[in-house]
């Protein structure tokens, strides 16, 4: 083997790596808990005060990571797994509900239930009066609306790959689709599904605004409401959420645990389960989901977006600048985010690394801090460090702020991605192919294509519709859709809200569909 | 050739001294303002392109919410490109205050406003103001049965109808002056017995007048700004503002203040974008196109915002609301309520 140059990916220089990748993303975890020291926040007081709105957030995500994880995957085998009419236009319908801000999904959420609005209008129609949507079963049912496309896109994606001989098997030999789903796929999407559960459960730990309207009482409230009249209090809350965090992500992969190398590529593509007389009911569960997540909100907007039109009061042509910068920035972020965390997913395939196994639960575990927490440690952190602190409110640092914020979105979905490529195919490749680039190119980017835009689709969607970050990092000037449609609703100019949440849907659903889906199919 | 070079030289120097000088001069009078914005930009951007086009000095903002901004400016410290910070409540200014980051601004800019709604240290000044009312649903209450004191809403009758915003700045405001009209164990009595009256909470002042409107509660404690809003995109919505009587504290005027980061290196042009939100033309914008209450005097509220007086303030010290803030924080958890 002489004369053979040394493989340029090498264990150590991945775990070197990985530790610095965990680093930048333990950032805010870290300023938050200095802060907390610094306050001499009281964490005995700040716990017993905090015992209830501690027990209210566990009890919230948990409850909303496990029915996400049963309605995504559902969704998931429906639309790609079966010979659901119109499937295509399922797939994007059904991502939707991730597009809109919380606060504002929420608020055109409780809209459609008022006079006026469409679920209020179709109840009424079989004489029902709107339930009053406050406390624990509304949020629930409004989180789990808003986190499953969390686990539908990467367990699609998790599906394409999937190797189908072994299900088919499993049918010819008479098995029925719900059995052969239950005992041959499921267990092949174990490490899928709760990977985007976890993120499911941080997503509903970290939130602040829906929960808020539903007047339910978190753990993010207090450390929202004393912000100001008591740092102290404050971060130690946001501490307890760090510490929570840490724990259920390293629970998660303990959990996890034997999940290795998919050692059989897929080779042909697969044949799809007969609906058959079932397809009515199917549709009627599907079109049922699309109605209260994405419908429901939407028909709220266009109304209150038709008033300022109708006034013609609303001018679009300064959305168009905002527009553009949702764009570029959420399709940089995107990309960028998929190709930072790719090497720490290849260590903790290929390598079971510890270190990898650290570093990964430092960039899952950072997704439970709020946005706002996380906006304002990287104030600190951006202004402390040499040479960065001239970056401060530059372009690049709010795009390393996104990336902090959401690539645990793109870890779970690129393991996956890396588990595609059979140990086999890459050996013989290596063989035969002595260029790594075009090896990466030719055999395995092809194979991780579904899994890895997937990932990045979930970080693209986060992207497009952050706000506190935005706010505090973005150069002065600079507006996205989100900043104009938090603008907007802030002092009740609903109309504008409608109609730059509306340019919202839109352009997401375009870049889904460019991105993320379109290839895929 | 050279002598044909000679007048075309002479030109292009003559255009470079120029255009350098040109320059220069702009050096020396463009000036500009940074301002981190607690108001958004509906509620103050046509001002500033006033100023702008009026004065010639240039204007950057960052949008965001007061209480965050506030946040920011404190971590950002000395390294701040901010040069002034508009709040849309008092308690995000004392924030700052009480950690060193506000210049005093001179006595002809303080002057321009009563000394109510000004700092007494002159650290910011009030340049709008919101009263807070009781917001009701018309379809769903009789206006003979309003309560004429916001201690009346612990009644019966308020049970499960009433929205509040515990953890939100004005709110917080509020039961500071409160603290400071009836004291402490009055207002902490009063908070407990909303509490086992089933008070409803929301985030902010926004969500409850659309949950009024919706019907979800009855009335609701807000500022009476939202509610003339939601009119004005939807002429149907049910919500009606009630004042209480002349000296509650449930009708206190909340102001929206202007301070002077200290360290600004643009201090005259900040203090004269200060100076032009006390203006005329300001003060006539916030009466009439976002309903508020103006604080220079000789500037009337727009018709349809029932008139006001300062002695609703009831002798209130607004610069106290800040020191004020973790107590009253500490009273609103206390009664049970998610402050």
């Amino acid at each position: 083997m002489t004369g053979q140059p040394a493989p340029l990916v090498t264990h150590k220089r991945l775990d070197l790596y990985s530790v610095a990748l965990g680093v930048v993303f333990a950032l805010p975890g870290i300023f938050v808990v200095v802060r907390a020291a610094q306050l001499s926040g009281d964490i005995g007081e700040t716990l017993s005060e905090s015992v209830g709105p501690l027990g209210r957030t566990i009890l919230l995500a948990s409850s909303v990571a496990a029915t996400a994880a049963v309605l995504g995957t559902a969704l998931a085998w429906m639309v790609t797994r079966t010979d659901l009419p119109a499937a295509r236009t399922w797939k994007i319908v059904l991502v939707l509900p991730l597009v809109l801000p919380s606060f504002v999904g929420a608020a055109a959420f409780l809209a459609s239930l008022a006079p006026g609005g469409l679920l209020h209008g179709l109840l009424g129609l079989i004489g029902i009066d709107s339930p009053r949507a406050r406390g624990f079963w509304p949020s629930w049912a409004l989180l789990t609306m808003f986190t499953y496309p969390y686990v539908l896109l990467p367990v699609s994606a998790r599906l394409e790959t999937l190797r189908p001989t072994l299900e088919e098997s499993a049918r010819l030999l008479g098995s029925s689709a719900g059995h052969t789903f239950r005992r041959v796929t499921l267990p092949q999407l174990r490490s899928s599904i709760l990977a985007s559960s976890l993120l499911v459960f941080l997503y509903a730990v970290s939130e602040f605004g829906a929960v808020q309207l539903l007047g339910y009482d978190t753990l993010t409230r207090v450390i929202f409401a004393t912000r100001l009249a008591d740092r102290g209090t404050s971060f130690t809350s946001a501490t307890l959420l760090v510490v929570l965090a840490l724990i259920v992500v390293a629970a998660e992969r303990r959990a996890r645990g034997g999940d290795r190398v998919d050692d059989r590529a897929r080779s042909r593509s697969t044949q799809l389960v007969h609906l058959g007389t079932k397809t009515p009911m199917a549709l009627a569960f599907v079109g049922s989901v699309a109605f209260f997540g994405f419908v429901g909100p939407i028909v709220s907007l266009i109304i209150w977006a038709t008033r300022g039109v109708l006034d013609n009061r609303i001018n679009f042509a300064a959305l168009v600048g905002p527009a553009v910068n949702t764009a570029y920035t959420g399709v940089v972020t995107s990309v960028l985010a998929v190709i930072m965390v790719l090497p720490l997913a290849v260590l903790l395939v290929r390598h079971r690394s510890r270190t990898g196994k650290a570093a990964s639960i430092a960039v899952v575990g950072g997704f439970a801090v709020p946005g706002l927490v996380i906006a304002i440690s990287l104030v600190f952190w951006t202004l402390n460090t040499p040479l960065l602190s001239r970056l401060y409110q530059t372009w690049p640092v709010l795009i390393l702020a996104y990336v902090i914020h959401f690539g645990s979105q793109a870890l779970g979905a690129a393991e996956g991605s890396v588990r595609a490529v059979p140990t086999t195919l890459r050996e013989s490749s290596q063989l035969l192919e002595p260029s790594l680039l075009r090896r990466i190119l030719r055999v395995d980017f092809p194979l991780m294509r579904s899994g890895l835009a997937s990932g990045g689709g979930l970080v693209l969607l986060s992207t497009l519709k952050e706000l506190p970050a935005t706010l505090l990092l973005a150069p002065i000037g600079f507006s996205t859709l989100a900043t104009e449609i938090w603008g907007s609703y802030e002092d009740g100019f609903y109309a504008e809200v409608g109609v730059s949440a509306l340019f919202l849907v839109a352009l997401s659903t375009l870049l889904t569909w460019l991105l993320v889906l379109r290839r895929a199919t | 050739m050279q002598r044909n070079l000679g007048p075309l030289k002479t030109v292009a120097l003559a255009l470079f001294i120029s255009v350098f000088a040109a320059s220069c001069g702009g050096d020396d009078e463009s000036q500009s303002v940074t301002i981190y914005s607690g108001r958004t930009e509906n509620l103050i951007g046509p001002i500033l392109e006033e100023f702008i086009a009026e004065t010639g000095i240039e204007v950057v903002v960052k949008y965001g919410q007061s209480a965050d901004l506030a946040l920011q400016l404190r971590e950002e410290g000395d390294r701040t490109p901010a040069d002034v910070f508009l709040s849309q409540s008092p308690g995000a200014v004392d924030f700052l205050d009480a950690d060193g980051r506000l210049a005093t601004l001179p006595d002809d800019v303080l002057d321009l406003v009563p000394a109510a709604v000004r700092d007494d240290n002159g650290h910011w000044v009030g340049f709008s103001g919101r009263q807070r009312v009781l917001v009701y649903n018309k379809d769903l209450v009789d206006a003979a049965d309003l309560p004429a004191s916001v201690f009346d809403l612990t009644d019966d009758k308020w049970a499960g109808q009433l929205g509040i915003a515990p953890a939100n700045g004005s709110f917080q405001d509020f039961v500071t002056a409160m603290r400071a009209i009836a004291g402490d164990a009055d207002t902490s009595g009063w908070l407990s017995d909303l509490t086992a009256n089933d008070v409803q909470s929301y985030p902010n002042n926004n969500s409850i007048v659309a949950a009024v409107g919706r019907g979800e509660i009855q009335v609701g404690l807000v500022n009476h700004y939202y509610n003339f809003r939601f009119q004005a995109e939807d002429p149907d919505h049910p919500g009606v503002n009630h004042q209480f009587g002349i000296d509650d504290p449930g009708n206190i005027l909340i102001v929206t203040a202007a301070a002077l980061i200290e360290g600004s290196e643009n201090t005259e042009a900040a203090e004269e974008l200060i100076t032009w939100l006390l203006g005329e033309s300001a003060q006539r914008f916030f009466a009439d196109e976002t309903f508020e209450y103006p604080l220079a005097p000789g500037i009337e509220p727009a018709g349809a915002v029932p008139p006001a007086s300062f002695a609703a303030v009831g002798g209130l010290n607004y610069g106290d609301l800040g020191d004020e803030l973790a107590t009253t924080r500490q009273l609103i958890t206390e009664a049970g309520l998610d402050g």
